[in-house]
């Protein structure tokens, strides 16, 4: 019973809100807009956990959770995997995901394309740009994430690390 | 036949109770899921007397009162679904049957965007589907 | 932990409950003896008939030696020795229930126990010991049943008084048959027992010398090892007492007056302590010791061994059943079965369990194949018991007591008591293993029908579940629930009330509202019935906003909780009553300290706007930009800077939201606010005792209020208002109350109090929470503590104005214009001065100058002959800057001051009007120095006429111009006549092209109705003098055109006066446009008047005139063609057939080239059908004023026209089937020659009455670029397209 929806209209929909919530709303206070974005990605990822996890047994620890995230929640949302799970297991979980969707369309300046190490400040300033535009839209599925799992009784914080481009990991850490 | 189905927080505060009897029991179907909360920790804390099988969301029969038999459903995100019911013999595959639908009406019920979050649930049609799952009841005893 | 079961709470219940038997027959005499100290003989003994440590030798039946070291011997009177009545038994229940119930009845006021601390209690051995007192009842009701032996009496003491004469007989007779418990005769038990006869001597009685001699005479004939002499009452005639008194705990009921056993002293007691110890250690141990190896023997001889069994279950089958009968037994002592099972019972008194277990055993199968329940049923509990002393197998121990457990039961109610007794034994087993949620069900199913028992074990029930790990709260609370009804029923309230309120405490803090109204309910109502009314009301409280319950069950609680209070006789004083639920956010303040507003609305406007209306206003210093609140601050004190500032005698108005929760309506009176002031005493510190209220809060809050009624109630500080209303089911309410300080000092709004259905006062504090102002606003809110903003500096009462507005009306239609009066009255008797006004909307509002006063409106506006700008641009230029009121004004006095004010309403729409009035004290010292007054208006302007002016070059003449006026009645009942046309600025002279009466053959403008007439524009400006009448647009000459026929008296109106030209020039401002200073723009000044003044009150009925300015209409054309449509305005026909109009077209070239045109004429609707029909008209639906509406896109077409090349598809929107055709040629062609002209006819098929807009052709224009004198027309282009004007042709249905 598997629902389906447009990508394309998810996508345009995504980006909608974030430059919305950008340039719109909090133009001049981006640093109010990100929890915006996050908070919706929260009670999105909320509500999902809640039919994702129709007809399975209760998870008996941390470790279960996170997995069903990579595998059967992440492909109900990306008709694919994570590709890679690392933990510490200490509470701290990165998930990467080589072809992340919702970048897949995306392109920063070519400056950048190396990613975020580079120093040369020219490139480093444009190129911060980019990619803090870009972080802009991944407080969305941050916040699904961090809402999934909290529903799930696992509260933790989530961030979201692109360094090269189209892939993307999550770094999931957990409340103690 | 089922006297009351009842949905129930993570917080274990009541989202939703109803019953189908005639007779005014209300307080007595309060006290009942209210109480079968506790055999539900129970069974959450030491799996080894839990239901069928190890953290199946059904578990199966709670405790039979003298004229009740309450059964439990605990989903993932920790709602609590309680099923109570005066049916002597009851097919456990009934059961689970009845409790998968429900799931998906709560479900369908939580996504609704006037719902708030650990607040009652008041939708119109929640209420008519649960109805509508219970009169099914044992009915189709396929799964 | 193996803890010797023996040790265990059951084990030592064991050892009290099953433990040998004496018993007791004694004379009246001995009893006698014993009362003097107050004690039976019986009781005399039983405190020294129990042993810790009595260290007997003892062998078992296979010869193993073993000590015995507890010992208990049971003492009971012959007469005692029989089954209880059981109804005897259950009002000893009740009793202990009941004693217990009072006991416990102090904590019952005290508020509800926490878990925590019952789960200390519970856990710290037996939650309350009367249970204990309890259960031993229980048992007790089924001792001395025949179907078991170790209630049987082992030994018997026979007891006789020194004083008795012949007390051998006595001896004989006590042990005659008749008088002995049916037990020994029906021959349940062996008759012959072990008999100990004892002689008691009374000290007091005088020597001792003749009972030794019937003791003597005792041993010769009872054998000498059986008799003893026992002396008692030895302390002669002094009471002495006890400390540690041995009897106090087996005699509950002693009076204090008597000191039990004052009379024994110290070697009495001793001696009664070794009677025991030698009946107990060299009789009755031995003899039982004794006994159990003879029935063993016979036992073993009958049953042990393969060959018994086999013949004893062949002899049982072949015996028939017989049901074993309560009464007459079909075992008699004699039987086997009987032996066995009194064997086992001495085995197990005396400890030897093995042997007991042995033979329970072997008895338990023959009752099972006899099918003898009960006997078989005592069996199994004996057997789980013996297991369970031996501490092995607790599966079997706990098998075995169920199934007697259950076999009991299904005796039915024969067996009911042994089953409590076996449920209580299992009970405690599995507490003593610590498995309590299995006690918990036991007590469940111990509990049987009838209700007092049944409460008490629930109760303990609910104990164990709080004592399973991790203990189950809920089950618990339920549980106690179940208890409490139970109690209720068998009318146990204490009882009840206590289960209930701990119950409370689970529920504590959860949603599961129904299951706690309940129980607070139940609790109210208890309480209530045992008149601790104020406790009940407190449960009650609970219980009020209960709005998730039915509608009849709220209406339920609400009654009752009424009548509860009315029970208590007094008004209940609650904090925080639920009912009606306070909505604190809503809390609106309004008070006037230097600003002060004529009507709510205006207090409720935002503070902002007033603030940059007075900007200019208030003092100087504040124009600097800074916030003026601060700079107030700055001129008033310190200490009245961190409170508000009221003014007494002025009220501070509170507005609050009451909301009812419920389905039912409930009634609140007297809301009022709770209020303390602090008269400002000379040092202008409040005085002591009042300022010590100051910290008051919620907790003493009853005191506070009392205080603050007397206060008010000698009205000497401030009034309040008092508010009375009923909310309806659900209904949310703003109640408006009011506090009016009288005197300087600190006024302090704490909260507000109203009264529920006349019985209970509920009073809600302020201070607790935020509070959110409207009035106090920015920086200002950030600096005041909550409390400081319900907190105001009182100061003494300087001057208020009120002011209003005479006549404003509330509806006007666009444009009318007409006279207003502001009305200022000042109460006090202190002068006010330096009178400003500032107006919000200038193009609305003007302010006129003194004499308006005098002269009567729109007379003073009529222009008389040979007086030229007399009095014009009186105060033109005063648009947006302060107005202010000559210097000589004073407003004192009862005398209202008035000033005319100019109301034009300039566009259609709801406009809000605020004026604001600053003033300043007169000769009174204050740190108010000066006021404003805030007036608000609301203004709803109708839309009136539509006027649009069209100017094209006029076909005959250079430097004159055809100017078309279009105008459109949009209203839909009124209708209007024109009056006079004006036009303003740079020497424009206009004039009429046809007589008035051809233009309007009605003379005025019907509802609805659309017409357009024609004026010839001149422009009388010598090209010389151009420059210097450039600059003077401000100072515009004007001509007018009278629209109204000669006949009509009145004369035309000076547009150059005040206050048109004033309202002319916020026009100008207003409809400013780009060719700014071009001199091609002209103004027009349309006046009409109402003819039909509206029967609406919401119209003012005053004389008034409607001007419409439109302005810098452009007289510059883009086209090169002008062209003119004539035929008639309007026609009858009797529409018989079809009505034929024919029209005239008359195009002129104004262009210095030739041009070739192309007329074509499109047969569409259009919008024009949609306002067809003269019917359709008159009834004027919003619907039909929307049509009218896009008539108006005249001007879109005008603007169009300059716009070449537009989209011909604009106007000519194909919706429904054409009115009318165009017939003739659908499209004309014509070359024109430069500065000439041509005719085409037109004609246009009618076929229904209406008005009808002839505007759908449009004209297609080229250039021929022929000759050379084009160039100096370079900014045209060579061709263009100009839609078609409005033509309105009206036809009538003639009769």
């Amino acid at each position: 019973m598997g629902r389906e929806v447009s990508e394309s209209c998810v996508d345009s929909l995504l980006t909608e809100m974030v430059s919305s919530y950008c340039n719109r709303l909090y133009a001049n206070k981006p640093e109010l807009a990100a929890p915006r974005i996050e908070a919706i990605g929260y009670q999105v990822g909320h509500q999902l956990s809640e039919r994702y996890t129709m007809e399975r047994p209760r998870f008996s620890d941390h470790l279960e959770a996170i997995k069903f995230i990579c595998k059967d929640f992440w492909s109900e949302l990306f008709k694919k995997q994570i590709d890679n799970l690392k933990t510490n297991h200490r509470g701290t979980f990165v998930l990467q995901d080589n072809k992340f969707r919702w970048l897949s369309h995306m392109s920063v300046d070519p400056s950048s394309e190396n990613g975020s190490t580079v120093e040369d400040n020219s490139v480093a300033a444009g190129e911060s740009k980019a990619t803090q535009a870009t972080s802009m839209h991944l407080y969305f599925p941050c916040g699904i994430i961090r809402g999934a799992l909290s529903n799930l009784g696992i509260p933790c914080a989530v961030s979201a690390d692109i360094s090269n481009l189209p892939a993307c990991s999550f770094v999931i850490r957990i409340k103690a | 036949m089922i006297v009351c189905v009842a949905v129930v927080g993570h917080q274990n505060n009541p989202l939703y109770i109803q019953s189908f009897t005639e007779a005014d029991d209300a307080l007595k179907l309060h006290h009942i899921v209210h109480c079968s909360l506790d055999v539900v920790d129970e069974r959450v804390n030491n799996p080894k007397k839990s239901g069928p099988t190890l953290n199946e969301t059904f578990l199966g029969l709670l405790y039979p009162t003298e004229n009740y038999k309450v059964y439990g459903y605990l989903t993932n995100t920790k709602v609590k679904f309680i099923l109570v019911t005066t049916d002597l013999d009851v097919r456990d595959a009934d059961v689970r049957n009845f409790f998968r639908r429900f799931h998906a009406a709560y479900v369908d019920a939580v996504s609704n965007p006037f719902h708030v979050p650990d607040k009652k649930i008041t939708s119109r049609t929640f209420a008519e589907r649960v109805s509508n799952i219970v009169k099914s009841f044992g009915l189709s005893s396929a799964g | 932990m193996t803890v010797d079961p023996a040790n265990t709470s059951l084990g030592r219940m064991l050892l009290e409950e099953i433990s040998p038997v004496v018993m007791v027959l004694s004379t009246p005499l001995v009893e006698e003896d014993c009362l003097k100290n107050g004690l039976s003989f019986l009781q005399m003994l039983n405190p020294f008939s129990s042993f810790n440590n009595i260290d007997v030798p003892v062998r078992t039946a296979s010869d193993q030696p073993y000590r015995l070291q507890k010992f208990k011997l049971r003492l009971y009177y012959a007469s005692d020795v029989k089954q209880p009545n059981l109804e005897v038994g259950k009002k000893k229940l009740k009793e202990i229930v009941t004693e217990a119930g009072e006991k416990d009845l102090s904590e019952l006021c005290s508020d509800a126990p926490q878990i925590s601390n019952a789960l200390v209690s519970s856990e710290s051995g037996n939650p309350s010991s009367w249970f204990q007192c309890f259960n031993k009842q229980l048992v007790h009701m089924v001792s001395f049943s025949d179907h078991e032996a170790f209630d049987h009496p082992v030994a018997c003491l026979l007891v006789a008084s020194s004083k008795d004469e012949q007390p051998i007989n006595r001896f004989v007779d006590l042990f005659n048959t008749n008088k002995l418990p049916s037990l020994l005769n029906d021959g349940a038990m062996d008759p012959k027992i072990l008999k100990h006869y004892l002689l008691v001597h009374d000290n007091q009685d005088g020597p001792l010398d003749r009972a030794t001699k019937l003791l003597a005479e005792m041993r010769s004939t009872f054998g000498s090892s059986d008799c003893q002499l026992l002396c008692i009452n030895s302390s002669q005639n002094v009471q002495l007492k006890h400390q540690e008194n041995p009897w106090a705990p087996y005699k509950s009921d002693a009076s204090p007056s008597q000191h039990l056993g004052c009379f024994l002293n110290v070697d009495d007691i001793s001696e009664i302590k070794d009677l025991m110890q030698d009946l107990s250690s060299k009789h009755i141990i031995p003899y039982m010791e004794q006994k159990i190896r003879v029935l063993n023997q016979q036992v073993s001889a009958t049953r042990k061994g393969f060959r018994n069994q086999i013949k004893n279950l062949w002899w049982r089958k072949g015996k028939e059943d017989v049901v074993d009968s309560p009464t007459g037994s079909m075992y008699t002592f004699s039987s086997i079965e009987s032996q066995i099972r009194v064997l086992g019972d001495c085995a197990f008194m005396l400890r030897d369990y093995e042997l007991a277990l042995s033979n329970y055993r072997l008895i338990s199968t023959d009752y099972k194949l006899d099918k003898a329940w009960k006997r078989y049923a005592g069996v199994q509990e004996m057997i789980g018991l013996t297991y369970f002393l031996l501490d092995q197998s607790r599966k079997e121990a706990e098998y075995c007591l169920e199934n007697a457990f259950n076999t009991y039961s299904k005796l039915g109610s024969s067996g009911q008591q042994n089953a409590t007794r076996c449920g209580l034994w299992w009970i405690e087993m599995l507490k003593t293993r610590d498995q309590y949620k299995e006690a918990a069900t036991v007590y469940f199913r111990v509990c049987g029908e009838d209700p007092l028992p049944s409460a008490v074990m629930l109760e303990q029930a609910s104990y164990c579940y709080l004592l399973t790990k991790p203990s189950m709260l809920r089950k618990y609370g339920f549980h106690l629930v179940l208890a409490g009804d139970h109690y209720k029923k068998c009318d146990q309230i204490k009882h009840a009330i206590r289960t209930y309120r701990s119950a409370i405490s689970v529920l504590k803090g959860t949603t599961w509202n129904h299951i706690k109204d309940h129980v607070h309910f139940h609790i109210g109502q208890w309480y209530a019935s045992l008149e601790m009314y104020d406790v009940a009301v407190k449960h009650m409280l609970e219980v009020l906003a209960c709005s998730h319950q039915s509608k009849t069950t709220q209406e339920f609680f609400l009654r009752d909780f009424l009548q509860i209070v009315q029970k208590t006789g007094k008004t209940f004083e609650v904090m925080k009553l639920q009912l009606p639920v306070i909505n604190i956010s809503s809390l609106k303040i309004i008070f006037e300290d230097n600003r002060t507003y004529a009507s709510p609305s205006a207090a409720s406007t935002r503070e902002s706007l007033w603030r940059s209306l007075e900007e200019e206003m208030i003092p100087s210093f504040s124009t600097a930009r800074t916030n003026w609140l601060e700079l107030q601050s700055k001129l008033i004190p310190k200490k009245y800077r961190e409170s508000n500032v009221c003014v007494a005698g002025e009220a501070v108005k509170v507005g609050i939201e009451f909301k009812n929760p419920l389905q039912i309506a409930i009634s609140i009176s007297g809301v009022s606010l709770i209020c303390q002031l602090w008269q400002k005493t000379d040092e202008g510190t409040p005085d002591g005792n009042k300022s010590s209220e100051e910290n008051d809060n919620d907790d003493n809050c009853e005191k506070l209020t009392t205080n603050i009624r007397d206060i008010s109630s000698d009205d000497s500080l401030f009034i309040l208002s008092e508010v009375d209303c009923s909310l309806g089911a659900g209904e949310t309410i703003t109640v408006q109350l009011t506090v009016t300080p009288r005197v300087e000092g600190t006024l302090q709004i704490v909260g507000v109090r109203w009264k529920l259905s006349g019985s209970v006062v509920g009073f809600h504090n302020f201070q607790s929470i935020y509070v959110k102002k409207n009035v106090v606003k920015g920086s200002r809110k950030a600096k005041l503590s909550p409390n400081d903003n319900l907190k105001f500096m009182v100061i003494k009462s300087i001057p208020r104005l009120h002011g209003s507005i005479q006549p404003l009306p509330e509806k006007v239609y666009a444009g009318t214009l007409q006279q207003l009066v502001l009305e200022l009255r000042n109460q006090s008797e202190y002068p006010v001065k330096n009178l400003k006004m500032k107006v919000s909307h200038s193009r609305f509002l003007n302010i006129g100058n003194r004499e308006n006063l005098t002269t009567q409106f729109p007379a003073c506006l009529e222009k008389e002959r040979d007086s030229g700008q007399s009095g014009a641009l009186a105060n033109s230029d005063m648009s947006h800057d302060v107005f202010l009121f000559p210097e000589d004004t004073l407003i004192q006095g009862k005398m209202p001051f008035l000033w005319p004010l100019w109301l034009r309403a300039a566009v259609p729409g709801y406009i809000s009007l605020y004026i604001s009035i600053y003033y300043e004290m007169g000769d009174i010292s204050s740190v108010i120095r000066y006021r404003t007054l805030r007036l608000h208006y609301n203004l709803q302007v109708l839309p009136s006429l539509d006027v649009s002016f069209q100017i094209s070059p006029s076909p005959l003449r250079l430097q004159q111009f055809l100017v078309r006026m279009d105008v459109v009645n949009r209203t839909s009942t009124e209708s209007f006549q024109l009056h006079q046309l004006s036009s303003v600025g740079n020497q424009w002279e206009i004039s009429l092209l046809q007589p008035p009466d051809s233009i309007f053959p009605l003379h005025s403008l019907k509802a609805g109705q659309g017409l357009s007439c024609f004026f010839m524009l001149k422009s009388c400006r010598k090209l010389s003098n151009s420059e210097d009448t450039i600059s003077s647009i401000s100072t515009p000459l004007a001509s007018d055109v009278r629209l109204v026929p000669q006949g009509s008296g009145d004369s035309v109106y000076d547009i150059t006066r005040s206050p048109l030209v004033d309202f002319h020039h916020c026009e100008r401002l207003q409809q400013e446009s780009s060719q700014q200073g071009d001199l091609n723009v002209i103004d027009f000044i349309l006046i009409s008047r109402m003819l039909k003044i509206n029967a609406d009150p919401g119209f003012c009925n005053a004389p008034h005139l409607i001007s419409h300015h439109s302005c810098h209409c452009s007289v510059a054309s883009a086209a090169p063609i002008s062209w003119l449509v004539e035929g008639p305005g309007t026609l009858h026909h009797n529409f018989s057939s079809f009505c034929e109009v024919k029209l005239k077209m008359t195009i002129y070239n104004s262009s210095g080239a030739t041009t070739f045109v192309r007329m074509k004429t499109f047969d569409s609707a259009g919008n024009v059908g949609r306002l067809t029909g003269v019917n359709a008209i008159q009834s004027a639906t919003p619907g039909n004023q929307a049509g009218w509406h896009d008539v108006s896109l005249v001007n879109d077409i005008k603007v169009a026209s300059n716009v070449p090349g537009t989209q011909l598809g604009k106007p000519l929107s194909l919706e429904s089937v054409c009115p009318f055709i165009w017939s003739g040629p659908s499209s004309t062609n014509v070359q024109l020659e430069p500065k000439s002209s041509v005719e085409i006819p037109l004609q246009v098929c009618v076929f229904s009455p209406g008005t009808y807009d002839l505007s759908n052709y449009v004209l297609n224009w080229n250039l021929s670029p022929s000759n050379g004198r084009g160039n100096h027309e370079e900014g045209r282009q060579a061709s263009g397209t100009c839609q078609g004007y409005p033509y309105y042709i009206t036809l009538l249905q003639s009769a």
